[in-house]
Order: structure tokens, then sequence, then C-alpha cells
């Protein structure tokens, strides 16, 4: 028996037709604006665009290592395809893409009109992406230009003495010096715009404790932002001064020291990963619960192990750095650490696999990559516990194995719960869905060539492959598995392509949506789809963690139960 | 449903009025934690390369205690709080003259940083490519100086725009907000001076 | 519908905005001309000072633009508002089900312990635990400092081949670590027992005075290998387990003693135990579920 209970809420529709502008009105009004969500969206699209270049990369390093002695490229392209894919991927793609969703869903759920500072949202948006035009810039930069170098060549942690003038002489590791300073002002103040509105925008009955974990989730990524990207930018001024004014900060020869870069480097590098992350946990504390048909498991678990991931990422920085020779007490000391991370991961895999158990689950496309994202995550943070043993991390530090075990994390966890996002909340963002059978091609396609890439991908690497070589002689067991894991590169491209054309053509042709096609439960289902630029007309109200519930089942209210 | 729960109303009537923190307090708050950062960074560099110069001179040989300009900056923190006190109770002229003072002590921490600079590099022939004490020593100083000359400048806007009689006590959250940022600087410059001038001697 | 009314009420009202327009900041280019500004600076460093020029004028232009937008006031635009009207519904479809427990969706302790009292109980506890490993040093080695050596030594690596007699001497280091490492467990067992105690109300001497004691030394027996080599060359296991009793006595005691706090769960009570009009202690309370459960469920709708 169908019981739909309509609660009327006084709540705008905007019209479907708008009348049709000219092709500069609509250029003036993107990049005048600070609407947060076409912040968000310019964010996405840009950071869509350098993972397409940064994907290209990748193609063109696994065409090289696909067979042994091969020459398709030369080493220096080499080198520079895998700094610029590295560079590029991290600052240009995973942190705007990031940030472009936070800056869409933030004031969305938590009931707010804008983000705090809307100018400078779009300010740190501009800026990141310029950083990301310049890096570019240097490919071209190389032969015209006064003094300038080509792209740069130093790898994506550029260690130190590497950088040094003498070494890198040219101005092509200044261009990623400045690019990712910039990147990192953008950071900075996207992620103090994120945790001010967090702060203080939520509309009433917004307590903390309500707060959509997602929302949650991105303040602690907002607040390790600011204590990791600090001290990146620190380092950056400090490389800056080493080469332009002559200091010896990292200048081996005066006396300066190569392993403080590491330590600078990390200081930032290591919460980076749960900067990235933590975002990835945010979209599947909101995709599981929806489409298993229950109220999240463990919430105040969940909010505890978010900020204790927060706090704990800060201390183990150095197990990045092992085989420098920390002495017995530093590496015990950042063995410790690094395994007691994996305690609030472990909280948050059971809790999301609570929330599944029991539940009248739908796969749908979302759910899907959500399932995925549960099973590699999982085995990502398993091979993470075995590198974090300094002595397992002795013997296959810096080879393929860790390349396989920190993509198993970027592309098996963050970039799967991504695409589950983009195919949550693209009906939100244009009121239309995307196709299903476009979107589980994408799936299995995906999910087939990463497994194919990246499970293959360990094995070179136990057998002692390093990470970064140009080329490699054949007969020594890595023959056929790096030809595995280049076909498996080119399955996933596949896949990635058909979801770029899913996402243009759903834009045009997708069903229409509605304003709630998921019979979801937070804020941001309450408002049409796209929604209007002042979000809400009447600043609601709530009164539990999932107010669309309350509207929906009047009889039986979250609100009874807190 | 178990009728123990929805029988019972949950009465809204004793809510309690929402209230936010303010976002420009928190917004410079976050900026606070950010600079920090970096400057913590520049700090531990400065310790990590104490006594490793391979060269001279020393922080021994040429740094001496920075006592005037060091109190003219911590005292230039009580005048910018008595300056947003003052506009607070609508007393501009009370805010005119603490943001006067406060730009006035600050400039004067300045010049006196700057006298060091010229004697340090004139005298003494420390530059920053001299040994790892000048590059420390000029990155860290120079770091707290670049702020010292932001905060001078919003300072002095604030102080010409009060002289034009164009602040009103509607504006006292925006002068608190860079009130913060000034004690901030102050608080950075207590860590400098213990680090560079107290222990690094 | 109390929450339909409410919305209309402010509609009606027009809480600080008015309904028909609402302000938003108006679109500018300022911000995206400083961060072209900036870039542009920071890129004539690897081409040509000239463009760091063109920045730092696009810099001080987008400086003062962006100024004049937030001084003396925000600039705003009024943006009307198109209402309509949005049915939020749900697709969720509902039958009758079985009958469960009354309480699916109990939260369980209706009391708990704050945390302070777990503290409290910690350092009770862990004073009182003092005295049984005092006289173990007194007894064995003639000095009170052997056990606190002891316990510090797994701090201290270069101790591991140190004699009996070195642990039986003062050692101030050995006092700070031993101090530290005793409150820092002292504490985190406490806040345990503030956590654990309302968990199993029946026995609380029992659990907390035996049964707690007996499962951490059963974990610390398999551990200690590892964790402290020295300690678990020379611990004595009787006198373990007895110092871990007092504490487990004195710490479950003062937490015991504490006042309850009551859980969000304790809102979904019947009203007449919350007026106070039946005595709010866990029996009753227990004794009235017991009703509530046995009464017949009408309906389930918590399926979809």
């Amino acid at each position: 028996m169908a019981n739909a209970n309509p609660v009327w809420e006084a709540i705008d529709e905007t019209p479907t037709t708008r009348p049709r502008r000219l092709v500069l009105e609509v250029v003036h009004d993107w990049v005048t604006t600070v609407d947060h969500k076409k912040i968000g969206l310019m964010y996405i699209a840009y950071a869509l665009i350098f993972l397409v270049i940064a994907g290209i990369e990748a193609m063109l390093i696994r065409i090289q290592l696909a067979v042994p002695n091969n020459h398709f490229v030369s080493p220096q392209v080499f080198n520079r395809l895998f700094t610029m894919h590295g560079t590029t991927m991290v600052f240009f793609v995973g942190m705007p893409i990031l940030f472009g969703f936070g800056n869409y869903l933030v004031p969305l759920m938590i009931g707010a009109r804008d983000m705090a500072f809307p100018r400078l949202n779009a300010f740190s948006f501009w800026i990141s992406a310029f950083g990301g035009i310049l890096l570019y810039f240097s490919y071209i930069g190389g032969s015209g230009l006064y003094g300038a170098g080509s792209a740069p060549d130093i790898g994506w942690f550029a260690y130190a003495p590497l950088t040094a003038k003498v070494f890198s002489p040219g101005h092509s590791t200044d261009y990623w010096t400045l690019a990712v300073f910039l990147s990192g002002i953008g950071s900075v103040g996207t992620a103090l715009n994120i945790v001010t509105t967090t702060l203080c925008l939520r509309c009433k009955g917004m307590k903390l404790s309500r707060m959509p974990l997602l929302v949650w989730l991105y303040l602690v990524q907002g607040g390790l932002v600011f204590v990791a990207v600090g001290p990146l930018t620190a380092a950056q001024i400090m490389l800056l001064l080493d080469r332009y004014l002559g200091s010896h900060f990292f200048d081996t020869q005066a006396g300066g020291s190569a392993v403080l870069w590491m330590h600078f480097f990390w200081i930032f590098g290591h919460p980076e990963v749960y900067v990235l992350v933590l975002p990835a946990f945010a979209f599947v504390n909101e995709i599981v619960p929806v489409f298993s048909r229950k109220a999240i498991f463990g919430y105040p678990a969940m909010v505890a192990a978010s900020v204790g991931i927060g706090f704990i990422s800060l201390s183990v920085w150095a197990h990045h750095m092992f085989t420098v020779g920390l002495g017995a007490a530093g590496n015990t000391f950042f063995v410790f650490a690094t395994m007691v991370i994996s305690v609030p991961t472990g909280i948050k895999i059971f809790n999301w696999l609570a929330t599944i158990w029991g539940g009248k689950i739908i796969f749908a496309v979302p759910m899907m990559f959500c399932v995925a994202f549960l099973f590699q995550f999982l085995i990502a943070g398993l091979t993470g516990i075995m590198l974090s043993a300094a002595p397992f991390d002795w013997q296959l530090s810096a080879s393929y194995f860790v390349i396989a075990h920190f993509h198993y994390v970027l592309v098996g966890a963050i970039l799967t719960a991504l695409f589950g996002a983009f195919y949550y909340w693209y009906p939100k963002v244009t009121g239309r869905m995307m196709n299903e059978t476009l979107g589980k091609w994408h799936f299995w396609l995906f999910i087939i060539g990463f497994h194919l890439t990246f499970d293959f991908m360990h094995i070179p690497g136990l057998l002692g492959m390093p990470r970064r070589i140009y080329t490699y002689e054949a007969g020594r067991g890595w023959d056929n598995l790096n030809l595995i894991v280049s076909i498996g590169g080119f399955v996933q491209a596949i896949g990635i392509l058909i979801f770029v054309y899913n996402l243009i053509r759903s834009r045009t042709q997708g069903d229409i949506a509605g304003h709630d096609p998921w019979d979801a439960w937070t804020l941001e289902w309450a408002v049409p789809s796209p929604p209007p630029s002042y979000n809400f007309a009447v600043e609601p109200t709530v009164n539990s963690r999932r107010p669309l519930w309350d509207l929906k089942h009047p009889e039986d209210p979250d609100s009874d139960y807190e | 449903m178990s009728q123990t729960t929805s029988t019972i109303p949950i009465t809204a009537s004793g809510e309690p009025v929402w209230e936010l923190p303010s976002r420009g307090v928190v917004g410079m708050a976050c900026l606070i934690i950010a600079e920090a950062a970096i400057f913590i960074i520049f700090v531990v560099a400065y310790i990590f390369y104490m006594g490793k110069s391979l060269s001279g001179p020393t922080p021994q040989q040429v740094l001496e205690l920075p006592i005037f300009g060091t109190i003219c900056l911590l005292s230039s923190s009580f005048t910018v709080h008595y300056a947003v006190s003052a506009l607070r109770k609508d007393n501009l002229r009370g805010c005119i003259l603490g943001l006067g003072s406060t730009v006035l002590l600050g400039a004067i921490f300045l010049a006196t940083t700057a006298q060091e600079w010229y004697h340090l590099i004139h005298d003494h022939g420390l530059t920053i490519t001299t040994n790892l004490f000048g590059t420390t020593y000029y990155s860290l100083v120079g770091l707290h100086a670049t702020h010292v000359v932001v905060g001078l400048i919003m300072l002095t806007l604030a102080f010409g725009l009060a002289l034009r009689g164009n602040v009103h006590e509607a504006h006292s959250e925006k002068l608190e907000v860079l009130s913060l940022y000034w004690h901030f600087v102050d608080a950075v410059w207590v860590v400098v001076f213990l680090v560079v001038y107290v222990i690094g001697r | 519908m109390d929450e339909v009314t409410r919305i209309q009420q402010q509609a009606q009202h027009g809480h600080a905005h008015q309904a028909d327009t609402v302000h938003l900041p108006e679109p500018t280019a300022m911000p995206m001309v400083l961060a072209l500004g900036i870039s542009l600076l920071i890129t004539g460093m690897v081409t040509h000072w000239v463009i760091s020029l063109l920045g730092l004028i696009f810099t001080l232009r987008a400086i003062v633009g962006w100024f004049f937008d937030v001084f003396p006031h925000e600039k705003h635009i009024d943006v009307p508002v198109e209402a309509g009207i949005l049915a939020i519904t749900t697709t969720r479809t509902t039958r009758d089900q079985l009958p469960v427990s009354a309480d699916h969706r109990k939260l369980l302790p209706v009391e708990t312990f704050s945390i302070t009292s777990g503290i409290k109980g910690g350092i009770a506890g862990g004073i009182a635990m003092i005295i049984p490993a005092a006289v173990f040093g007194l007894a064995r080695y003639h000095s009170v400092w052997y056990a606190v050596n002891l316990l510090a030594a797994g701090g201290f690596v270069r101790w591991a081949g140190e004699s009996n007699a070195f642990l039986a001497q003062f050692h101030l280091e050995g006092l700070l670590a031993a101090t530290g490492i005793h409150a820092l467990t002292s504490v985190l067992i406490g806040l345990l027992y503030g956590a654990m105690l309302p968990m199993f109300p029946r026995k609380p001497i029992l659990t907390a005075g035996f049964v707690a004691p007996l499962l951490w030394t059963g974990i610390l027996y398999s551990a200690i290998g590892i964790i402290s080599p020295i300690l678990n060359d020379r611990i004595s296991w009787r006198w373990f387990i007895l110092s871990q009793i007092a504490f487990g006595l004195v710490c479950g005691f003062v937490v015991n003693l504490q006042v309850r706090v009551r859980t969000p769960q304790f809102r979904a009570l019947p009203f007449a135990v919350r007026a106070g009009i039946h005595s709010d202690n866990i029996e009753q309370i227990e004794q009235i579920e017991e009703a509530e459960k046995t009464k017949p469920v009408d309906k389930k709708d918590d399926y979809v």
C-alpha cells in the first residue's frame, strides 16, 4: 500500500526555460560570479580538464613502460611526464575537484545561501586555476621567453638537492614551485571559506551534532588544509629563496640539509593524502545510507573517527622517510602512529558495512561505486599497513609496490567515490539524471581496468622494479606484468571517456530528475534542481540529522530520537 | 511505531536563541592557524640550523637585543585593543588615538628592524647568502617584517578612514578582526624574539 | 505538521528577509582580476619583469576595486524569488510487519556516567594502586623505587641490561617517566570504566573489581613482552593482579559514587517517568519497558 506523505513547504520552483543569451554575456556571468554553486562547478570543470591532461600523461607513461627496452619517448620527456602527472593530479585535479564538490554542497547541506566570503571564494578558485595554467605554460614558455626553462622534471616531491640551481638550471623548477605556491594560496582560501561557512552560517537548528557527515568531513579537511598547506608554502618560499637569492636552506655544500626538505614536504604530503581522502569518505557517507534506505550507523563514532584521523594524520609523515635513517626511536614512533591511524579508518569501514547491513539496498550506479570504494579502500589500507612496518618499507620503498599502494588509495578509493558522487549529485546540479546504462558500462570498464592495472602493479614492485625508471631489460619477470598494467590503463581510459560522454549527453538528453530523485534526506534535496541562486527562498529550520526524513515521515520523525 | 515515543510531544518552546560565531573572527582565526603553520616551519628551520653555519659571523658576534623595538611592537597590541574598545563605545576620537599610536609604534618597530639589518649588512657583511645563520635569520625576521608591513598598511587605511570620519560603531567588528591579526603578529614576534635573540645567542 | 506551520509562519513574518527578494552579494570581477594580477606578478619571476609590472597594476586595481565592493557597505543585488510550492514526498512504501520489540530504535543505556567521573575514578584507582606496588617493592627488594623504575624501564631502552640494584635506587627520570605512564594509563582505564560500568549495572563490584582487572591482566600478560621486555622479565604476576584489583575496586567505587547523567534516550521514555511521577531508577524503567513490549504492535513502517 502506497503511503506517500505530501508535506508542503514554501519553496520556489524556477522556470525551466530561460531566454537565450550571447556567449559573451554567459562568459561575463561566470567570470564575475560569486555564487558558490557556479564557483563549485568551475572548480569541477577545470579539474576535469586537468584530469584528462594528466590522464593522457599517465597513458604515455604506460605506453613507454608496456614493453622492455622501449624508446617511445625520450628519458627527458619521461621525467617531465611523471613529474607533471603527479603534480597535476594532486594539486590541479584532486584538490580542486574536491573543493568544487565542497563549495557546491556544503552551503546547500547546512541551509545557507552562500559561502561566508563569496568574493574570497571566487579569488581562491581563480588563483588555483591560474596556478595550473602557469604550470602548463612551462611547456611553451621554454622556447620563447627570456631565460625560461621547460616543464619541471624533478618528481612531484622535488627532493633536494636536485632542485638546487646547480642541478636544475633554467626555470623549470621555478615553474613547479610557483604553480604549487599559487595553488596553495587558493587551497587555504577555499578551506578557510568552507570552515567559516560551516561554523557561522548554519541554518536554525543545524547544531554541530546534526550536520550531515559530509559537512563534518569537509570541516576536518579544512582544518587539515591549514596545517598541511602552510608548511608546504613555507618550504616553497625557502626553495625560492635558495634559487633566487642564493640562501642555503637545502644547499648541502653550505651545511644545509636535504633531509629537512623531505621533512617539510612530507609534513604537508601525508596530511595531503587525508585532505584528498576525507571528501571521498564524505561522499560515501551520504550515498551509502540513501541507497541502503537506512540512517548512517554510528554517527558520533563517524565524527570522532574523522576528527581522530585528522589529528593522527599530522604525526605520521616520516613513514615516507624510513629509508633515510631516522634512528630506532623515530622509526618506532612513526610505525606506531601509522598503524594507529588504521583504527579510525577501520571504524569507518565497519560503520559503512553496518549501514548497509540489513538495509534494502538499491544498486544504482552511485551505490555500485560506493561498494567498489569499500572493497578497494580496504585493500589500499591493508597494503598501507604492510608498508608502515619499517623493515618491510626498507625493502619496498620507492618501488612499484608503493606506486600500486597509493594509486589504490587515489584511484581505487578517491576517484571511485568521486564517480559515485558525480552520478549522485548530477541530477541536483543539472536537473537531469545521468544515463544508467552508460553508467554501468563506465563502472565495469573502469573497475576491471583498475584491477588489471593496480592489482598487477604490486607484483613488479615485489620483484624489485623501482619507480620512475625510464625503461627496463627484458627477462626480469616484469615484462608481461607491465604489459597487463598498461592494457588495464587503457581499459580505464575507455571507461572514463564513456563517463565524460555521459556527462555531456545527459546535460541535454537525460531524464528530468525533479528535486529529489533518490528520496534522500539532506537539505540539498529540498530545493529545486538546479537550485536557484539564493538556494533557499525561506531559510530552513531543522530538528534532526535528516530534516527531509522528518518532513516525509511526520508520524515518525528522527527528532524524537535525539 | 511504538506509542511510547510518539505520544509525547517534543516541545520546542524552550529552544535557546540560535547564535553562531562571527564569520570575521572565525575566518581570521583560520588564517592565523595557517599562518602559524608557516611560521612554525621557519622557526623549526632556524632552530635546526642553529650553530651549524660553516663560516661566521655567528649570532653571538653580531646580534643585539632589540629591546626598544620589542617594547614598541608589544605595546602596540594594547593601543589597538584600546582602539577597538573605543570604537565599540562609539568613541571615534579614542579610536583615532588608538589607531594612530598603533601605526606609529609599528612604524618605529619596522624602523628598528631596518636599522638592525643595515647594521648587519653594512658593518658585519652578513647577508642571506653568507651562511646558514644569515639564511635563516633574514628569512624568519623578514617573513615577520612582511606581516608587520601588511598589518601596518591595513591599520593605516583604517586610521585614514577614521580620520575622515568614515568609521562608525558598526565597523567595530571589522576592526576587531584586524586587531586579531595584529595581536597574532605581535605574538609571533615574542616567539621570534625568544628563538633568535634569546636562545639563538 | 509542526515543521510545516513553522516554515509557513516564517514565510509570513518575512524573518529578516522579505519573501519576494533575497539579498545576494553582487557579482564582481575583482577577485578574478586580483588572482590574475598575483599570478602575473609571480609569472614575471620566470619570464620577464614587464609581466610582473603588468601583474602589479592588475593587483593594485583589483585591491582598490575590491575595497570599494565591501566598504562602507557590502554591495548587494536583490534577486527576485520565484516562489512556488515544492512537495516533499517520499517514494517509500509501507507494509505490515511482523511484530518486533518495541525498543528497536533504543539507544541504551538510559543513564551513563559523565566523562569526568571516569577521570576521577582513574585518578583514585591510580593512587590506590601505588600501595600494593610499593609494598611489593619493599617486600622483595627493600625499595619503594623498584616498582617505579620497573614501570619506567619501558621508556628507556638503555635500562634493559641494568641490575636489580640499579632499579632499586632512586632515579628522577625514572620517577617522572613512571608517573607519566601511570597517570596516563590510569586515566584512560578510568575513562573505560566510566563508559563500561553502566553497561553492567547489576554487579558493579564484581565487574569493576575482579572481572575487568583479570581481563586487563590477561591482555597485558600476552603483550608485555613486546611493550616492555624488561618488565616482562621481572614482573611478579601475583602482585600485579593484586594491584590491578586494588585499582579496579577503588576506581569502580569512585565511578559508581558519581552522579549519573541522562543520555538522549531518556527523552524517549514514557512521560510519567520523565516527569518524575514514576521513580526514574533503572529497574522501574525496565519494568515499564517490559510492559510496553508485551503490548500488541499494530503497524510497523520502518520497512521500505
